[in-house]
């Protein structure tokens, strides 16, 4: 064919039409993607966000939380203001519980000797270690359903139960049983005392409740617009504790005097004509029997004049002042507790502390003492730990083969137990040993079972708080996220175990279903914080609001009348361990006892006190200090010469404690097997303690220790918070009063 | 004619017949449906990174809506940023060599430009869009999400799902268990009317084409 001109302009013409026709039907190749942009548009959706109420137990009393829960995880935790004990307010243990959620050292699965194990292995093993010989359960103390549910599996079992809480509250109840014959806990009504006289209970930082005395402490202090209505906080106590820092007078005693302080007040008050309660029921013999405690003896007695500086007259107006005050501002409180029932006078102690109440008529009354109702359910509603005889007894029993297999859950006995008991030793020789927890511990290394337990916002519960409020309330655990490990909760285990060995007895499906049954008991009741027709709406309301309580069921005004105290009984306190020095361990109150020291927020949280993190130090006084030659970051070895153990402490000289005593924080001290924040980091100062009893309770008279001192010339820096400025008062910059004058 | 012609037309002409008949079948199964898993065709596009759905589904127990968090509110549902890709890979996979996905030279942390110095992404990634609906068809994904969910539109046939990303994988199928995300629905209108006349949604032509 020829190919014209034209013919070609043509051809070329319809080649370009259809280059760009077809080339114009193409979909662009940015149509084809989807972008992943580097940041995120403000204008996404970032998730909405759901808030559950449920129950935390960090250490302490379980607190009632509401956790905001956005795209399935849980992100903030802040407190219930509907629960009554908190009213809104959480403690930092409480926050910690988001950290232990995501603990990168959670179990993933059940494992034998090492080797992962499915959970139908783990529950066919536990099931048959339970049946073929005798068992020990050792638990925390537990109260509501869990409670119930192992009182049922250890009775059917025929295995022993035994609870462990390093500091056992063994020595309050009894105090308490002597003063109210009450075994539950009573409500103190701080919020409308107007004097409270607290005896070795550092009740603001670490004791029983200290949140909702916290809560209640606020209002205590409120004293309106003038002021006039202002509540006056009297402590004693043999260390500068949250609760000596808060108070309107510090009385520094000998640690173990807290008694004799007590019998000296209550001299005070009778000789005064200032009892407004009848003394014949608070001290056995009444006026007569309180003769000797003058203030003088007591001041003698206790060491208040020496710490005042040999002043005699200051030591002696000190008490009588403070009985003056605690029995002309009524209503008032006394309370005891702590390191103050921690000796071998301990039980004395408190209830000479509790017997106060009564001479000042404050038993029963607003602003008083109130005692609580029983709560209206089948359950275990008040638990201590057992007392270190009878932990004693358990180590001998395990030494001498009476059990075949020991169930741990919530408790780690190898870490709070001083070593020198043999418990790590003893467990050691028993065949079956299986621990419930969710990170590894020292007890759990050991273990030929670890099952992996839930956290705290993944599982099932409740709690019937002790002390109460004055009045019954049930709180409620629920599960906020789905859980993110093979793990189950100890309850939901044995309940399955229970039925898969055919236990007598009739068994919960599992822990929720347990729960249910108990709230259809409430709904019967028909009064309460939530009522409704049908119990699937009763349900859902006591979730919602993280529980059920019943404000109308206050006994108010009941008097519970104890023994009146046998005041002959009282001895001096025996220490332990030879040497210069006493030693007084406290409570962190993040730590706790140990409970939290894999949590970095809780490592983190500074010691109202000193503001120390992360390390183990001790706290000693300025004149000590200054005497030995020692400064802030010296390592101390303090030396229990009964024991012969020994532990390394960076020294934290301070001027508020009083001379001759050495506070030490509990919690740290872990070994390599635990978790990674809180192996190998400072010391365990529970292996130190001498095993030393309260004479009347034989529980762990756990500030009963006494130790030597000596400079190791090493040195390091202690971490903590507050500068390397003296924090006391300066002369050149005296303190200026505001006055309206 | 020649002899030879008399055979060679024929065939000719039967071949032509079958190439064209082969590739209108061809044609026509792509139009209508999903093409013929030949050549490569309905093959997951290759993608700058190997994302592993399974791994985050299975392992990680991450919810589709985790990622694709509009999916439950907007038309679209969404890739996630590179900023909340890191929200979790500032910590996860970060010493883990193995995890080619993230470390390695196609991994996230190469293909965004993550800078550790200043803790940014400096580049977006561009995926390869796996399913796609013509531009004249709306496509919801908050409407149907709800009208699975929501209790309110279950039958007696057909329970309310529980959670939202059940319902992903009911156009998407079991992503969790894909290697590579592919299409395994072929999303034409056909499958979309059918699908709306079987649960008794609206079919109204204005329903996806407004």
């Amino acid at each position: 064919m020829d190919l014209s001109r034209r013919r070609f302009l043509q051809l070329g013409g319809l080649s370009a039409l259809g280059a760009v026709v077809f080339n114009g039907c193409d979909i662009p190749e940015v149509e084809l993607q989807v972008q992943s942009s580097i940041d995120i548009p403000e204008d996404t959706v970032a998730g909405g966000e759901l808030w559950y109420a449920t129950l935390v137990n960090q250490g302490g009393a379980p607190e009632g939380i509401i956790v905001r829960v956005m795209e399935g995880r849980a992100k903030k935790v802040e407190g219930n203001p509907d629960y009554p004990m908190n009213r809104g307010k959480h403690s930092a243990r409480s926050e910690g519980a988001l950290q232990a959620l995501y603990h990168p050292d959670r179990i993933d699965s059940p494992s034998h000797d090492g080797v992962a194990a499915s959970w139908d292995d783990s529950i066919q093993a536990l099931g048959a270690a339970v049946t073929t010989g005798k068992t020990l359960v050792i638990t925390d103390p537990l109260r509501g359903q869990l409670g119930k549910v192992v009182s049922q599996f250890v009775a059917s079992a025929g295995a022993n139960h035994a609870q462990f809480e390093p500091l056992s509250r063994i020595v309050l109840k009894d105090a308490l049983s002597q003063a109210f014959d009450q075994e539950r806990t009573p409500h103190f009504d701080i919020k409308n005392a107007k004097c409270v006289l607290s005896i070795g209970a550092d009740w603001l930082g670490t004791w029983v409740s200290p949140v909702s005395h916290s809560v209640e402490y606020g209002e205590f202090r409120d004293g309106g617009h003038d002021g006039e209505d202002r509540g006056y906080l009297i402590h004693a106590e043999s260390r500068f504790s949250t609760t000596s820092a808060s108070a309107d007078r510090w009385i520094p005693i000998k640690p173990g005097t807290e008694g004799l302080l007590a019998l000296g007040i209550a001299h005070v008050i009778v000789e005064k004509g200032l009892a407004t309660g009848d003394v014949n029921k608070a001290f056995k013999g009444g006026a007569s029997a309180l003769s000797p405690f003058t203030p003088a003896v007591v001041a003698d007695g206790t060491g208040l004049t020496e710490y005042l500086g040999n002043d005699s007259l200051k030591a002696t107006h000190m008490i009588e002042n403070a009985a003056v005050i605690f029995a002309t501002n009524s209503p008032a409180i006394a309370l005891g507790g702590d390191s103050a029932g921690a000796h071998t006078n301990g039980a004395f102690n408190l209830a000479a502390a509790y017997a106060l109440n009564q001479l000042v008529g404050s038993v029963g009354v607003v602003g008083g003492i109130q005692f609580n109702p029983v709560f209206p359910l089948d359950v275990p509603q008040s638990a201590v730990g057992a007392s270190l005889d009878d932990w004693k007894t358990t180590i001998s029993d395990m030494n001498n083969g009476v059990y075949s297999t020991v169930i741990v859950r919530g408790a780690d006995p190898v870490y709070g137990l001083p070593d020198h008991l043999g418990f790590k030793e003893a467990l050691q020789k028993i065949g079956e040993v299986i621990v419930f927890t969710s990170i590894p511990n020292e007890t759990s290394n050991g273990a030929n079972w670890v099952l992996p337990e839930q956290s705290q916002l993944e599982m099932w519960g409740d709690d019937i708080p002790d002390p109460a409020p004055g009045y019954p309330v049930l709180g409620l655990q629920q599960p906020v996220v789905r859980p993110f490990k093979d793990a189950r909760s100890f309850g939901d285990v044995i309940l399955e175990v229970a039925s898969s060995v055919g236990m007598n007895g009739t068994w919960a499906l599992d822990m929720q279903d347990a729960l249910r049954t108990a709230a259809r008991e409430l709904h019967k009741l028909n009064r309460g914080s939530v009522t409704a027709t049908s119990f699937d709406d009763f349900w859902v309301g006591i979730l919602q609001r993280g529980g059920w309580w019943d404000t109308s069921a206050a006994i108010g005004g009941t008097i519970y009348q104890g023994t009146p105290l046998d005041v002959s009984a009282y001895s001096n306190p025996e220490y332990l361990g030879g040497g210069k020095f006493h030693l007084l361990p406290f409570r962190s109150v993040a730590l706790w006892e140990g409970q939290n020291s894999d949590l970095p927020w809780l490592q983190a949280a500074p010691d109202p006190t000193s503001s120390g993190v992360w390390q183990t130090w001790v706290e000693i006084s300025r004149n000590d200090a200054s005497e030995l030659d020692i400064s802030e970051g010296d390592i101390l070895e303090l030396t229990n010469n009964e024991n012969k153990q020994q532990i390394n402490v960076i020294a934290y000289p301070m001027p508020a404690i009083p001379d001759g005593v050495l506070g030490v924080p509990m919690g740290q001290g872990h070994s390599a097997g635990s978790g990674r924040y809180a192996r190998d980091r400072g010391v365990n100062v529970l292996n130190i303690l001498s095993a030393v009893q309260d004479k009347t309770t034989n529980a762990h008279a756990w500030a009963a220790t006494t130790v030597t001192l000596r400079k190791t010339g090493n040195k390091t820096r202690m971490v903590k918070l507050e500068g390397e400025a003296a924090t006391d008062q300066l002369e050149e910059w005296p303190v200026v009063l505001i006055s309206n004058h | 004619m020649s002899s030879t012609g008399k055979i060679v037309i024929p065939i000719v002409i039967a071949l032509t017949v079958g190439v064209i008949v082969l590739g209108a079948a061809f044609v026509g199964r792509a139009w209508f449906t999903l093409p013929f898993p030949v050549l490569g065709l309905g093959d997951p596009p290759v993608q700058p990174i190997e994302f592993p759905h399974a791994s985050h589904v299975n392992i990680g127990g991450v919810d589709c809506v985790f990622c694709h968090r509009n999916v439950t509110s907007g038309l679209a549902a969404t890739v996630p940023s590179v900023e909340q890709c890191m929200f979790c890979h500032k910590v996860i996979g970060q010493q883990a060599k193995q995890l080619d996905g993230i470390s390695g030279e196609q991994g996230l942390l190469t293909v965004a430009g993550w800078d550790p110095k200043t803790m940014k992404a400096t580049q977006p990634i561009n995926w390869e869009r796996v399913h796609r609906v013509p531009d004249h068809v709306k496509f919801n994904h908050e409407a149907h999400i709800t009208f699975f969910t929501d209790p309110a539109y279950e039958t007696s046939d057909r329970k309310a799902f529980d959670q939202p990303s059940q319902v992903c994988a009911t156009c998407h199928g079991d992503v969790a268990s894909m290697p590579a995300v592919k299409q395994v629905r072929d999303l034409k209108m056909q499958d979309c009317v059918d699908c709306h006349r079987d649960n008794g949604a609206p079919t109204d032509c204005t329903t996806c084409h407004y």
